[in-house]
């Protein structure tokens, strides 16, 4: 009993925050189940909620462009995380080792992880700019035929803007890949050299196992994040040209708040809350493996 | 002897993969900050002029023909209160998680961060329609509420972490001489979570000053935010690049500067708290 009591003692402590996220998180989830079974459109004058069953859901599976900003949002996952991960898991390698100017490098990684992503977005469209941007210019000095620039021609425009995120994010990769190979002893290495392991083998088979928890945590996060992509898309391309760009927050977005078809923009929205939900399920276990770890 | 030359060869190679690494993360910093004292000739030159001779003008222009300091009041003014509101209802909920010695505490925080692992967009829908529906659409507490939910859930869990980290026992002997719980937290607990204050408070202004969806459909014509203005000056004044580029430079600096002095907690807040240097 008594322990009921201290127990219960802390709760007030925790009860503002957690009514805050009934009513201002699970609340609108909620409202949002709930209009999605509904043809709902703003600009209807009437303003009308017409209860329509599965037919929103149906809608998404049938949609070409929701197929394919679905389609593009995984495929910019795994361009985006796996370019972050290689590259800076090679910048954690490279910075490793104390040697003179790798604390500055390190300093001047962490200036993309602050700066305002709309702000990265439209410095990389201006870059971009097809007659007076500085990518396309040394691009064509390299005999590339760029045409209405990277992200003006449908075929390199998703990749164009891989590369924004990559610019952006990568460092945040590298810095706690970095973290983790700081942490890992150096017994470790001596007794593996003991034994006559090369460079790359210590690495492969020292260094990148223990490496393991953190870099699941980094690629977890990543993707995440990733998934959640929009200001680049909106500021850049907003999804051109075509649907080359298109990926599913944008195209919600555009849906629900610039169509008001909020119905189908919020049955989108739980599809999305769904692949989220299965991704962040991933993520727990691996804390869990990071907990056990340490 | 040819093991030194190998390690000078490996050093070499590195040096020359690090020098490309750089110049490829400063390439659109510094395109940025050259552009924002570039006069407009230059900034649209071909081939590309990189260097010459700086000129305060943009600044000056976008001061007087953009209202840059009021974007800039509402910015702060919306972080300012999604600061103080995700830590006044964070940081009490983060102590109880830590000292409530029972399975649930863990899985009411890991709800919490699986709300912030949500989508904006989700959330934004429905938190329209009743902004949209209760009138408060185009105010900053449309704004703050809303990023508060996701930084609330970032506060909690991030503060849960740290409190854990301290040991109970200086809180006890507190609550053994007389302190009451409240106080056993003011005197003992949170002078010594500093560190984990400074990442949450800091991660929070920055996630919200950098924040573009949210007050995108949210905040109006008057409380419209920075990551607004610049864009919105891009196309309603018919601004070049080297003014897009002052505003820009405006936005950024502030962030920048407090990433910097505050590096460490920074990094902790980015990586949610996996990482601590």
């Amino acid at each position: 009993m008594a322990r009921l009591i201290r127990r219960l003692g802390l709760l007030p402590w925790a009860a503002p925050a957690l009514l805050f996220m009934l009513f201002f998180a699970l609340y609108p989830i909620a409202y949002s189940v709930h209009i999605s079974f509904f043809r709902y459109n703003l600009t209807d004058p009437t303003q009308a909620k017409v209860f329509v069953g599965l037919a929103n859901y149906l809608q998404a599976f049938s949609d070409h462009t929701f197929r394919v900003a679905a389609l593009n949002s995984v495929l910019f996952v795994v361009l985006a995380v796996g370019i972050q991960t290689v590259l800076g898991l090679a910048i954690a390698v490279m910075l490793n080792r104390d040697r003179p100017g790798t604390a500055l490098i390190r300093t001047m990684l962490l200036a993309p992880l602050t700066l305002t992503p709309i702000v990265v977005a439209l410095v990389w469209r201006a870059l971009y700019n097809a007659d007076y941007g500085v990518v396309s210019y040394y691009l064509k000095q390299l005999g590339l035929n760029v045409g209405r620039g990277p992200v003006g021609e449908p075929s390199t425009a998703l990749f164009a803007l891989v590369v924004v995120d990559v610019w952006q994010w990568t460092p945040l990769v590298a810095l706690m890949l970095l973290a983790g190979l700081r942490s890992q002893s150096a017994d470790l290495f001596e007794a593996a050299q003991m034994d006559g392991a090369s460079g790359w083998q210590q690495f492969w088979h020292v260094a990148l196992p223990l490496l393991r928890p953190i870099l699941i945590v980094a690629l977890l996060i990543r993707t995440m994040d990733v998934f959640k992509l929009f200001d680049s898309v909106f500021a850049v391309t907003g999804g051109g040209p075509g649907y080359s760009t298109e990926v599913m927050n944008h195209y919600i977005f555009k849906t629900g708040l610039t169509f008001f078809d909020m119905g189908y923009a919020a049955a989108m929205s739980n599809l999305l809350l769904v692949l989220i939900g299965l991704f962040t399920a991933a993520y727990f276990r691996a804390i869990g493996q990071l907990g056990t770890a340490r | 002897m040819t093991a030194k030359r190998r390690q000078r060869a490996a050093d070499a190679v590195t040096y020359l993969l690090l020098a490309l690494i750089l110049g490829f993360f400063l390439l659109p910093l510094v395109w940025l900050a050259l552009t924002s004292i570039k006069p407009a000739r230059e900034a649209f030159s071909i081939p590309p002029v990189w260097i010459s001779k700086p000129i305060l003008d943009n600044y000056r222009h976008v001061l007087d023909n953009v209202p840059v300091i009021a974007y800039l009041k509402n910015s702060l003014t919306i972080a300012a209160g999604t600061t103080l509101l995700s830590l006044a209802l964070g940081v009490p909920a983060g102590y109880c998680l830590a000292r409530t010695l029972s399975r649930a505490a863990g899985n009411v925080a890991l709800l919490m961060l699986a709300i912030r692992m949500a989508p904006p967009v989700a959330l934004l829908i429905p938190f329209y329609l009743v902004m949209r529906e209760v009138g408060l659409l185009g105010t900053y507490l449309a704004v703050i509420l809303l990023q508060s939910v996701f930084n609330t859930t970032f506060v909690t869990w991030m503060m849960r972490g740290y409190f854990l980290s301290l040991p109970a026992d200086l809180e006890l002997a507190a609550l053994t001489d007389g302190c009451t719980r409240f106080g056993a937290f003011c005197r003992v607990a949170l002078p010594l979570s500093v560190p984990g204050l400074a990442t949450a408070a800091i991660f929070t202004f920055t996630m919200s000053w950098n924040d573009f969806l949210l007050p995108l459909l949210l905040t109006g014509r008057t409380t419209r935010t920075l990551t607004l203005g610049i864009l919105e000056t891009m196309s309603t004044y018919e601004i070049g690049w080297n003014n897009m580029a002052a505003i820009g430079v405006i936005t950024v600096l502030p962030v920048l500067v407090l990433g910097y002095l505050l590096q460490p907690y920074y990094i902790r807040g980015l990586t949610l708290g996996a990482v601590r240097e």
